[in-house]
């Protein structure tokens, strides 16, 4: 069996952005990280291969930056890493991208993919259950945990009652919420093999896929507006001033 | 506010991959396992055991010995690992130098295989602590003159004296300790249950809070004879070792020093006075740059001297050098950034008045900053001034 695992190099939510000419700066962003919810993935399709053993892809798509994604992957105990080459990440749509992670899950062979349920800097949401109607699998969202059980998967997601169990075969996408536990950390050894392991780069021609023209068209990023300045009442005789504020202003009572 | 390391000059562009990756692991263990610990740990006077667990587990102990279990990774990378840690605690990375340069290396460098078999991979994973006894309570920066003496009694080794400022000495399995045999200094491994081998904690430190030390005592221990060290004699053996450990301190107290510019900055900049943050004025700035001046600089004899440490190019004096250096600025910059941070300073709220404090025990252990500074002036004038006849 081999798992995929779906990686988004972003910037760390610790970093400062920026906006340049309409444009988030890249060259101003002092870290990049796993995107949080694919840290949960990951881990929890280490653990099933753990239990059920089998390769683990981890494959991410976007420019040269992301290979230290992979390596940390790897570290961690990714067994094989694909990068798919796509200097121009950001011009594709979120359609486009989810047709060169499909192409790359079939070329690895993959059944089970592990993704995450959305990526910090878009937010969009859409990469798991894309990819699972572009390579004809069954698509479980919000997932806290995956367990193994003989026939096939069962997926833990929250339902309006609590939680509910979702059972599926191969081929099959899970897009996970916060799992159960965070992802390990590496140690030296894995640090080492790391370094050692070869990163297969995929272009978009080697794919040989047909990922159309972007049908979306970002016409600027800008950041979010500055919150405005609070309000202070002091004395005893404001108390009828604030009440009547967080009533009709802020709706909070 | 998320920690933001120091590196004006981007030192730590010129590390490895691998290095890089590695101090990644150890600054996200910091993060997460001992900063929100660390206070804790210091009211209570104790070294969290799971942080033993930790650091063996990512494979950090020892991490500059091949083979063995242990990692084998550049000393530039131990330095990384020493300055991280040390970003944390000088305690934690006392911890880490006492074993992997004090305990673990010795017995690397010096013992027989069976002792390397033996000790080494259990001391790699953390499983056992190691502690190093050379010090004695009379015979700190003199230790040729110590007391301690181990007898041949033809079947075993029978140890006598005494040992102080022990860094895990109460809670290390392994002891490395240096005693005269027949008038000459030899490295011994004492065990935890070794009859007449005592360890009692020192209590009552203002420094070093979360580190264990202890004393060592020997009384009529009885030590088996596949205990000695065979392949060292006279001082070279335990200034070998701390060669080692100095040179980690060196990278760790710039870790220190970054901790404590790092919280000295985001105070200013948020801390007002006269309607203005203290940032603003110039005598702050003054102390801002000059800790940022003496930091770049520290960083680069650390990442220099590692380099050097790695192409086996190095001479002691350098590392005396750099011991001396660094730990003095990265004392004088927790003094800076106390007053700084003005009567909030002294609340355990912040990291300095801590790391402060611990630094005055890393400029007095591993050589005092006055025995580095005759190290040196030995090696410039080619005359030893550490004693005279009087």
């Amino acid at each position: 069996m081999t798992i995929a695992v779906l990686l988004k190099q972003v910037p760390d939510t610790t970093a400062k952005i920026s906006v340049n000419g309409g444009r988030v700066d890249e060259s101003a962003v002092s870290k990049w990280s796993f995107s949080p919810y694919d840290e949960y993935a990951l881990e929890a399709a280490l653990q099933l291969k753990e239990v059920a053993g089998g390769e683990l892809v981890a494959i991410t798509a976007g420019p040269a930056r992301c290979e230290k994604l992979l390596r940390d992957a790897a570290a961690v105990g990714a067994d094989t890493l694909v990068h798919i080459s796509a200097e121009n990440v950001n011009d594709l749509d979120s359609i486009q991208i989810q047709k060169l992670l499909a192409a790359a899950v079939e070329k690895s062979g993959a059944s089970v993919i592990f993704c995450g349920k959305q990526a910090a800097d878009t937010n969009a949401g859409s990469t798991g259950p894309g990819v699972a109607e572009l390579i004809g699998a069954s698509c479980v969202t919000l997932v806290s945990e995956v367990a193994a059980d003989g026939a096939g998967y069962t997926a833990t997601r929250p339902s309006s009652s609590g939680h509910e169990k979702v059972g599926v075969s191969a081929p099959c996408v899970f897009a996970f919420d916060k799992g159960l536990t965070e992802m390990r950390r590496p140690n030296v050894r894995g640090i080492m093999m790391a370094k050692k392991k070869p990163i297969e780069t995929w272009s978009v021609a080697y794919l040989g896929v047909d990922i159309g023209a972007s049908s979306v068209n970002i016409d600027s990023h800008s950041p979010p507006a500055e919150k405005p300045p609070g309000q202070k009442f002091e004395g005893a005789e404001s108390v009828s001033t604030v009440v009547g504020k967080l009533r009709d202003e802020a709706n909070v009572i | 506010m998320p920690y933001e390391a120091l590196d004006f000059y981007d030192v730590d562009s010129l590390l490895t991959e691998e290095e890089r990756m590695v101090r990644d692991m150890v600054r996200d263990f910091v993060d997460e396992d001992v900063i929100p610990k660390i206070e804790y740990a210091c009211r209570d006077g104790v070294f969290p055991d799971e942080w033993r667990v930790a650091l063996g587990e990512m494979g950090v102990l020892g991490a500059p010995l091949e083979g063995y279990g242990c990692s084998g990774l550049s000393y530039t990378a131990y330095g990384v690992i020493c300055r991280e840690l040390e970003r944390g605690d000088s305690g934690l990375r006392s911890f880490a130098s006492v074993q992997g340069s004090l305990a673990m290396y010795p017995i690397w460098d010096f013992g027989s295989e069976e002792q390397k078999q033996h000790y080494l991979p259990k001391m790699a994973s953390g499983e056992w602590i190691g502690c190093f006894g050379l010090t004695e309570p009379d015979y700190g920066s003199n230790p040729g003159d110590m007391i301690t003496k181990a007898e041949d009694m033809g079947g075993h080794y029978l140890l006598n004296g005494a040992k102080m400022w022990i860094t895990n000495g109460t809670i290390a399995q392994v002891a490395i300790v240096w005693a005269k045999l027949d008038g000459v200094i030899r490295g011994f491994i004492v065990e935890k249950d070794d009859p007449g081998f005592s360890a009692p904690e020192m209590k009552g430190k203002h420094s070093l809070k979360a580190s264990v030390t202890s004393e060592l005592v020997f009384q009529d221990c009885k030590i088996p004879k596949d205990r000695l060290l065979p392949n060292v004699e006279g001082l070279r053996g335990p200034f070998s070792c701390l060669n080692n450990a100095r040179y980690g301190i060196s990278w760790g107290a710039v870790g220190a020093a970054q901790a404590c510019f790092d919280s000295a900055r985001d105070y200013s900049l948020s801390r007002i006075q006269f309607t203005h943050p203290i940032a603003s004025y110039q005598l702050v700035q003054n102390k801002l740059s000059w800790m940022l001046r003496e930091i770049t600089k520290a960083q680069l004899l650390a990442y220099h001297l590692g380099q050097k440490k790695d192409a086996g190019t190095w001479i002691p004096e350098q590392i005396s050098l750099a011991k001396m250096n660094n730990v003095d600025i990265a004392l004088e910059i927790a003094r800076e950034a106390r007053d700084i941070h003005g009567a909030n300073g002294i609340l355990d709220e912040y990291c300095i008045m801590r790391h402060m404090a611990n630094l005055e025990s890393v400029k007095t252990y591993e050589g005092t900053h006055d025995i580095h500074n005759l190290i040196l002036g030995r090696h410039i004038t080619g005359i030893q001034a550490f004693t005279r006849e009087l």
